[in-house]
Order: structure tokens, then C-alpha cells, then sequence
């Protein structure tokens, strides 16, 4: 279509003018550059977005109190001039540093009091002590009341969206698992989230039951809203009112409609697949079932398909690292990150399961081994040899670009 | 982490991962030099990226890549990305241009516009009998538009008067206007041009304002070249300008925002960045915008003549988007959503709609992309995605209180779900698997751009390419800077960033050789 009136001539104002017009535009544009104001500008968005998505939060400990005798929450305050921590969604966690030994470990942790209390310049986190976790050790000896601890801002996307969810939440929870649902209570009852919440609560035993008075409190006082069912999986069980065993779908199935709900499931790793193969009797759609990601698997072996050949090797990971080229030992049973941090490289990390992505970094040689549950990289990222190494295991020898932290 | 840092000299340090910084950045390691790139964010691309959610990988911005074109008529970007970098990325055709829907009563349209000058001078004739010879006419003045640009880039910034009053004197006349003044002089029939402008949201400015040729010459592109789309999403191509450039000895540093660029005596001796690297160098490429050059980052402040803010305070900077991004639980088919793209106004008066972008309240307009439509397989079986986008001006999110931002984006999103549902007479809300939304604050957390703006500078006549191009050598204030992305001489636009980092990587290449 290369023919159409070549003739043609354009005329806006007419000829003259519109060429005048053209020859008078950078005058124009001079004058109104040289009229305009010489003040510097700041960028007020700026603010909002400080609020909502602080880079850092230097948080303070103020409280510390036992919730059972392997739990503690802990509660942090706001060192900021403004006295304000930063707004979240119930269901979102904190990633906080952790300093032992000059090695920078970080670990994310749901929040467990409300979004209203971050106004008022807290936060509460409820910590159950690992059996062999050498970080949570580290952490009832060392965090005090005064303690300052470094946090991220709130991350996570495990919240309930009134877009997207059925205004009744059932929360499936394990061990220190209740700790986003009680958030999330909390802000039913503050009206923050207009929806009802009813949480099976597994346990082994009763002793290892953590808020139970306060659940208690908020079932007594709002039982159109929240409903608790402790389920425990020890021998004897001597609580009333309670299930015995596992969160099973016949369980579920007694309390609530399951046509009518939306699931949100957040516990320890073994408790995911029970739970999973139970609601999969249930058929529900995708969008009906929401997980929070549980952190870094602390025993890769139980990953399917893990590469058994590989464990007890240990492999070399070169390493560049800003102007650092350095060469680090790595186990095949730990994760890249876990062998950046042992070398002190301080690399950046929040969610430690592969999703958020904060650790991506570029693989030049070498095998990794991905976690398939774990795997939420984008599709280029797998095209073109980026990965995350929260979630990789070295299978060989590596050569990787890893990030600076911020 | 002193053992970290960077204290050496680079040939150029450049500012920024976004579309323009990472082209300089691969355009001057192919070339052999050292460079040394520093972004903020932990990711390459700025506005150019995708995100996971659940079973979905959604697309950050981009609706459609104009000037890409197909292998045998190849545009400006596959060049620059096949010839020039040697990139391999996957991309696809996009079938037809979008739809537009106009819900207004007083002036309804539905109409598929296709790509093609003749399907397209047909479609919008068949829609508005009698407009066929105006749009004729706004065709050869686009095409000569597009033959003048060619010129000028050949040209090298010198073009010969004599060349330009003859060849391309419609071109020249054209440059002083607006759409609407333009569009009005041709004759095209009120309701045909309402069709033909439908591109102004990707601009931002009202049509009495947008500058007619910036506007036809993108509008060309579309029409003779298509548009595309990459086919693993923007982050695809952001990656393997990444890999591209440390592949030829660049650096990428991630996480690491430039806090000072030293100057002296009107010249760049330097960079010292978050992470206290401390660089020695004499050019820098920005693709940070001049207004966060002359506020924020040139040291000491009293480098900055007084001239460089009212250069850069005469400006507006253009409309921020919202988007909302969901993951459905049903296919595209299922769900009746036919078309890729689709353009919704509830009324067709520009002016009226910018307005609008100016408030909080229910949105006027939204252009939305269903990827499956180009992408069988962008999600998995019986599955698809939608992003919604619409628009604000800068400063109508600022006072927002953090305890409300969140209820606020849930009640645009809603409001632009429920728009498309009426638009389409289909119903996709109780199939939403997953939901993101994007706000201005999101788009200046990630990019850091001023105010959250997507758009650059807004782009009236007096500040359209042709004249920033023109003016472009008086308006350097520091020695060693050069601008590359949205807020460039290029103008803004995905094709326009990526093609702006190359010529300031150019620019800078010329100066240094000439150094040397």
C-alpha cells in the first residue's frame, strides 16, 4: 500500500505558520524550560513506600514471654524515629538476621499479633525451640529483653484476599504453625478482615499446645467468628472436647463445610503431605487450598528423587561475590545458601524456600540439584541457568555469581 | 563485607537495569569496554520483568512490543537484539492491534482494530463510512513521518535543510502539533479518530496534547511491523541481556543503589554506591531519569547549575499504571475472553478520562491482555492469565495511609474486574486462583522511578523527541552523562528504552575514542 496520494501536503494552521511553527519550537521549549521553578523535588511516593516496604527494620526486643515450655513469644519494637513498624497482612512474615559468630544466618518468621498493633509500633513472633536447631539454641541464650534484632520489612504472600477467598478460612496448623492464624483471628475480631476462621490445631500433646487460653478467650467471646479444633496425636489424650490422631478429611469434613471455605495450610514440612493427601479426597480446586511456605527443608534426603548418590560429598563452589572471587567447601546435603553463609559471604535471603526469589543468582558451571516443591523460579531463570540457593543443592563442583545482600 | 567492594576504575559506570541501562551496558562490553552496571533492585529489567504466583508466571508491563517485526521485515529491536547482541529470544506475533470497547451510551464501539494499513483503513472505514480518504492521508503522512526519522537517524543528528524543506515538509509541519490538531487539518471523521487515537493511554496525555508525530510514528510501526511479545515474558530478554553482558566482561551488581555521582568542574570523575564501592570514572550512562540525577545523585549539589532544574521542573512526569494480575481458574475459551488485547474506555473524550487519573475513584479506563491468546501454554491446561492496567497521575497516591493502602487496591482491583465482566458479559470473578495488584507505590518500590511514573515526561508538542533531539546538545549540563530509558531524548515506550540505551552506549563510545 505504498501508492496513496503522494501529492498530499499537509496544512494545519497553513503553510507558512506551521513552518514558522516548527522553526519556533526551541525557542519555545527554551522559554518555557527558562520560566519554569530552580527548587530541588522530592518524591513523596517515597514515603508510602518506606512505610509499607522498609529495606530494613532495626527492631528491639521488649517482652519475652513462654507460651509453653518450648515456645516463646517474643516482642519487638519499633527503633524508628516514628515509633512505627511497617503495615503488613496478617499471614505475612519477618525474615530477621541472626549474628553468630560472625556468620549471618537469616530466618523467616510469621508475625503473630495483629496488623493494628504494627501502627502502635510492635510486632509479636513466636518462636518453638528446634530439638537440634543450633539457631534457636542460639536464641534462648543470647535474645534478651533490649536485644536489638535486624528484620526485613513484611514479606509473604499467605493472607487471605476477600478478591479471591471464600469469606470463611479454615487454618490447618502444625507445632508453631498457629502463629500466622493468630493474626489472622486477631484481625477478624478487629474487623481488619471481614470472614470467619475456624483452625484445626494439630499438636502431639496437649503441652505443646500453643495460645490456648487465648483461642479459648477468642471463641468465647466471638463464636459466630472463630472456632478452634485442637487435634492431638499422642497416646493419651485427656482434653475435652478435642480430636484425636491427625487432621484427617473425615476430621475436617465434621466441622466445617468444605464446599464453603478456603484452606490455609502452614506447619512443618511432614505435616504438608498428610494434610495435602487428605484435602485431595476433598477434590477442591487450586485456588481453594493456600500454603505458606515452611522455610528451608532441614533434611534434603526426604526430597524425592534427591540424588541419593551424592550424600556425604562435598564439593567446592567458586564464588564471585561483588570484587570477591573466593572458593568455598559446600555439602551436597546442605543448601548453596546454607554453604555461603557457613563462609561468612553474608549472601541475601528472606524466605528460604525458593519462592520470593531475594536470593537469585547465576549458575556459570556446574550440577545443581533444584527441590521440585520448591522450584518457583521464573521460566527463564531455568532456561538460562539462574537459580536460587535457598532451594539448590550442589551436585558437582560449582562456579556461581552470587547477588550482595542490600 | 569490605572485601566486596569495587575501588577501581571503570570506562563507564551505568546506572540503572532497566530496558536502556542494560542495552548500554551490552552494547559497551561487546564492544571491548569496562563497564561496570549497578542496580538497585535484585533483579535485571526495571519495568521489564515477570513474578510467580502459585501454578503462574505473570507478566510485569509489557502489553505489546512494537517495532520488533517479523524476520523479513525486521524492526528496530530485532535488529538490535539479533544483529546487533547476538540475543537469543523467543518471540511471537500478536494477531490484531486490540479491542476497543467504548461502554459510554451516547457513543458505544466494539470493534476489533487490525494491524495492516489496508485491514486497518478498512476495519475503521467499515466502522465510520466515509473516512477512508483522510486516513489515506494520515497514512502517507505517517509513512513520510517514519522516511524522516530514517533520515535523521542516518543523519547522525546533521541533517541537510534543504533535504528536510523538500522531502519532508509535511514531516517538518507536523512536529509543532498535537493529535487532535493534526487529526482535525486531515478531516478524519470525529468517531474514526476516536478509533485511530485509542493508542493515547500509552502515552498518557490527552489527544489536544500528544504530539501527532511521536504518536503516528509509533503508530506506523504498529501498523506495518505488528507487535510482538517475548515469549517466556519480559524477564526473558532482561536475563539474556544480563547473561550478554557478563559474558562479554561487564559487571552486573545487584542490591547496590549509586548514592553520589562525583563531579568536578562541570565533569564526572566518579561513583560511590549503598555498598561503599568507590569508582573511578569519567562517563556515566543513566538510565535513572534527570530528575533523580540533578535532586539526588550529582555531589556536590553545587555541580548542578540552576538551569539543569528548571530543565528538568518544566516537565511533567507522566502517568503511573495499577495493575491487576490474575491467575483463573479456567481457560481463556471457557471464560469468553476471545481477544488478546483489549481496550475499555467508559467514554472516549481523552480529556475527561486524564482527568480522571487525577482521583482515587472507580476507573475510566483499563487496557487489558489475556496472554494465553498469544500463548497457548503461558499457564498450565484450563488455566489463564489477565493483567488489567490502569493509569494515575503522579501524586494522587502520596497521602495514602499504609493502614488503608491495601483495602484502597481491593477496591480499584474490584472495580476493574467487575468493568471488564460488563465490557465482555462474561464472569471471571469466582474463577480467580490468584490475584496480584500493582500499584504507583509498587512501580516506584521495584524501579525507584520519580512518583512512581511509568511514562517519562509527558510528551506535548514543545517536548516531544523532535524537539529534545534537537535541543539535545544544549541541554547537557554535566560532561560524561549521558540518559538512556523512558526519560531520554527517545521518548518513552519499551521499543524507545531499549533502542536509547544503545545510543547513549554510542555516545559515549564516540567520546571516549576521541579521549583516547
Amino acid at each position: 500500500m505504498k501508492n496513496h496520494n503522494k501529492k498530499f501536503d499537509l496544512s494545519v494552521k497553513g503553510n507558512i505558520r506551521d513552518l514558522l511553527a516548527f522553526k519556533n519550537l526551541i525557542s519555545k521549549r527554551s522559554k518555557l524550560i527558562q520560566k519554569a521553578s530552580n527548587l530541588p523535588k522530592n518524591d513523596p511516593i517515597k514515603n508510602l513506600s518506606r512505610k509499607l516496604h522498609p529495606e530494613k527494620q532495626t527492631l528491639v526486643i521488649s517482652e519475652i514471654r513462654e507460651e509453653t515450655k518450648s515456645t516463646k513469644t517474643i516482642r519487638l519494637i519499633s527503633e524508628s524515629d516514628e515509633k512505627k513498624t511497617a503495615y503488613f497482612r496478617a499471614g505475612q512474615y519477618l525474615s530477621l538476621k541472626v549474628q553468630i559468630n560472625g556468620t549471618v544466618i537469616t530466618r523467616p518468621y510469621s508475625i503473630s499479633s495483629s496488623p493494628l498493633d504494627s501502627l502502635y509500633g510492635f510486632y509479636e513472633i513466636t518462636i518453638k525451640k528446634a530439638e537440634d536447631g543450633f539457631l534457636t539454641q542460639y536464641i534462648w541464650d543470647n535474645w534478651k529483653i533490649g536485644s536489638k534484632i535486624e528484620s526485613s520489612g513484611p514479606e509473604g504472600n499467605f493472607y487471605f484476599e476477600p478478591l479471591r477467598d471464600l469469606n470463611h478460612i479454615v487454618g490447618i496448623a502444625g507445632g508453631s504453625g498457629i502463629t500466622p492464624f493468630r493474626s489472622i483471628a486477631k484481625s477478624i475480631i478487629n474487623g481488619t478482615i471481614n470472614a470467619k476462621l475456624t483452625v484445626f490445631y494439630g499438636s502431639s500433646e496437649e503441652d505443646d499446645i500453643i495460645f490456648y487460653d487465648e483461642f479459648r478467650k477468642f471463641e468465647k467471646n466471638f463464636p459466630n467468628q472463630i472456632k478452634i479444633i485442637h487435634v492431638l496425636s499422642c497416646e493419651e489424650v485427656h482434653l475435652e472436647g478435642c480430636e484425636e490422631g491427625f487432621i484427617n478429611a473425615e476430621i475436617i469434613q465434621k466441622h466445617v463445610d468444605i464446599n464453603k471455605c478456603s484452606f490455609f495450610i502452614c506447619g512443618p514440612q511432614i505435616m504438608y503431605e498428610f494434610v495435602e493427601n487428605e484435602l485431595a479426597k476433598f477434590n477442591l480446586p487450586y485456588k481453594r487450598i493456600r500454603k505458606e511456605v515452611f522455610g528451608e527443608i532441614r533434611n534434603p534426603l526426604s526430597i524425592p528423587n534427591y540424588p541419593k548418590e551424592c550424600i556425604g560429598k562435598t564439593f567446592s563452589i567458586k564464588v564471585e561475590m561483588g570484587s570477591l572471587l573466593t572458593e568455598i567447601p559446600a555439602l551436597a546435603t546442605e543448601s548453596v545458601l546454607t554453604a555461603l553463609e557457613r563462609a561468612k559471604l553474608a549472601p541475601p535471603s528472606r524466605c528460604r524456600s525458593g519462592s520470593c526469589g531475594f536470593c537469585r543468582s547465576a549458575l556459570i558451571s556446574g550440577e545443581i540439584f533444584v527441590n521440585p516443591f520448591d522450584d518457583k523460579r521464573r521460566i527463564a531463570d531455568k532456561l538460562r541457568n539462574y537459580f536460587h540457593p535457598c532451594s539448590s543443592y550442589p551436585m558437582s563442583n560449582l562456579e556461581i555469581i552470587v547477588p550482595r545482600n542490600r | 563485607m569490605s572485601d566486596q567492594k569495587f575501588n577501581e576504575f571503570y570506562e563507564v559506570v551505568i546506572i540503572g537495569a532497566g530496558n536502556g541501562g542494560l542495552t548500554a551496558a551490552a552494547q559497551l562490553a561487546l564492544e571491548g569496554v569496562k563497564v561496570i552496571l549497578f542496580e538497585q533492585h535484585n533483579l535485571p529489567g526495571g519495568f521489564a520483568t515477570s513474578f510467580v504466583r502459585g501454578r503462574f508466571e505473570f507478566e510485569g508491563t509489557l502489553h505489546e512490543l512494537c517495532d520488533y517485526g517479523p524476520h523479513d521485515n525486521k524492526g528496530s529491536i530485532r535488529r538490535l537484539f539479533e544483529d546487533d547482541l547476538g540475543l537469543q529470544v523467543e518471540f511471537v506475533e500478536i494477531p490484531e492491534a486490540f479491542r476497543l470497547i467504548c461502554t459510554d451510551i451516547n457513543d458505544p464501539i466494539n470493534i476489533v482494530v487490525p494491524f495492516g494499513l489496508e485491514d486497518f483503513v478498512a476495519a475503521i472505514d467499515n466502522a465510520v463510512p466515509g473516512s477512508k480518504d483522510s486516513l489515506l492521508n494520515y497514512l502517507t503522512l505517517s509513512e513520510e513521518i517514519n522516511e524522516a526519522i530514517t533520515y535523521l537517524t542516518e543523519s547522525k543528528g546533521n541533517p541537510e535543510k534543504d533535504v528536510l524543506l523538500k522531502k519532508y515538509k509535511s514531516f517538518l509541519k507536523s512536529v509543532p502539533y498535537s493529535l487532535d490538531e493534526v487529526n482535525n487539518a486531515l478531516k478524519i471523521p470525529q468517531q474514526a479518530q476516536e478509533i485511530l487515537d485509542a493508542y493515547w493511554i500509552y502515552i498518557g496525555i490527552p489527544t489536544n496534547r500528544v504530539n501527532f508525530t511521536f504518536y503516528s510514528a509509533m503508530h506506523y510501526y504498529f501498523l506495518t511491523r505488528k507487535a510482538y511479545f517475548p515469549k517466556y515474558r519480559t524477564h526473558d530478554f532482561s536475563t539474556a541481556l544480563e547473561s550478554k553482558i557478563r559474558e562479554n566482561g561487564g559487571k552486573v551488581e545487584y542490591n547496590t543503589r549509586v548514592e553520589k555521582i562525583l563531579v568536578k568542574d562541570g565533569k564526572i570523575i566518579g561513583v560511590q554506591t549503598s555498598k561503599g564501592d568507590k569508582i573511578q570514572t569519567d562517563n556515566v550512562i543513566s538510565n535513572a531519569s534527570p530528575t533523580i540525577l540533578y535532586n539526588n545523585l550529582i555531589f556536590p549539589k553545587e555541580e548542578v547549575p540552576e538551569i539543569a532544574y528548571k530543565f528538568v521542573n518544566a516537565r511533567k512526569h507522566a502517568i503511573s499504571c495499577f495493575s491487576v494480575y490474575l491467575g483463573l481458574n479456567a481457560s481463556a475459551e471457557q471464560l469468553g475472553i476471545k481477544n488478546y488485547s483489549y481496550h475499555i474506555f467508559n467514554s472516549m473524550n481523552t480529556e475527561k478520562i486524564y482527568e480522571s487519573f487525577k482521583t482515587l475513584n472507580s476507573p475510566m479506563v483499563q487496557a487489558t491482555t489475556c496472554l494465553n491468546n498469544i500463548i497457548n501454554d503461558c499457564s498450565p491446561p484450563n488455566t489463564s492469565m489477565l493483567m488489567i492496567t490502569t493509569f494515575f497521575l503522579p501524586g494522587v497516591w502520596d497521602n495514602v495511609k499504609s493502614e488503608d493502602y491495601f483495602n484502597i487496591k481491593s477496591k480499584i482491583a474490584n472495580d476493574l474486574i467487575i468493568s471488564f465482566e460488563k465490557a465482555l458479559n462474561i464472569s471471571i470473578k469466582d474463577h480467580i486462583e490468584e490475584i496480584e495488584i500493582a500499584t504507583p507505590q509498587t512501580l516506584s518500590r521495584y524501579t525507584s522511578a520519580f512518583q512512581g511514573s511509568a511514562y517519562g515526561y509527558e510528551s506535548d508538542p514543545w517536548d516531544s523527541f523532535i524537539p529534545r533531539l534537537m535541543a539535545m546538545n544544549d541541554e547537557k549540563y554535566i560532561e560524561g552523562l549521558e540518559i538512556c530509558g523512558g526519560y531520554s531524548s527517545q521518548g518513552v515506550s519499551y521499543t524507545n528504552s531499549l533502542i536509547s540505551g544503545q545510543i547513549s552506549a554510542f555516545l559515549t563510545l564516540q567520546k571516549i575514542r576521541e579521549g583516547e
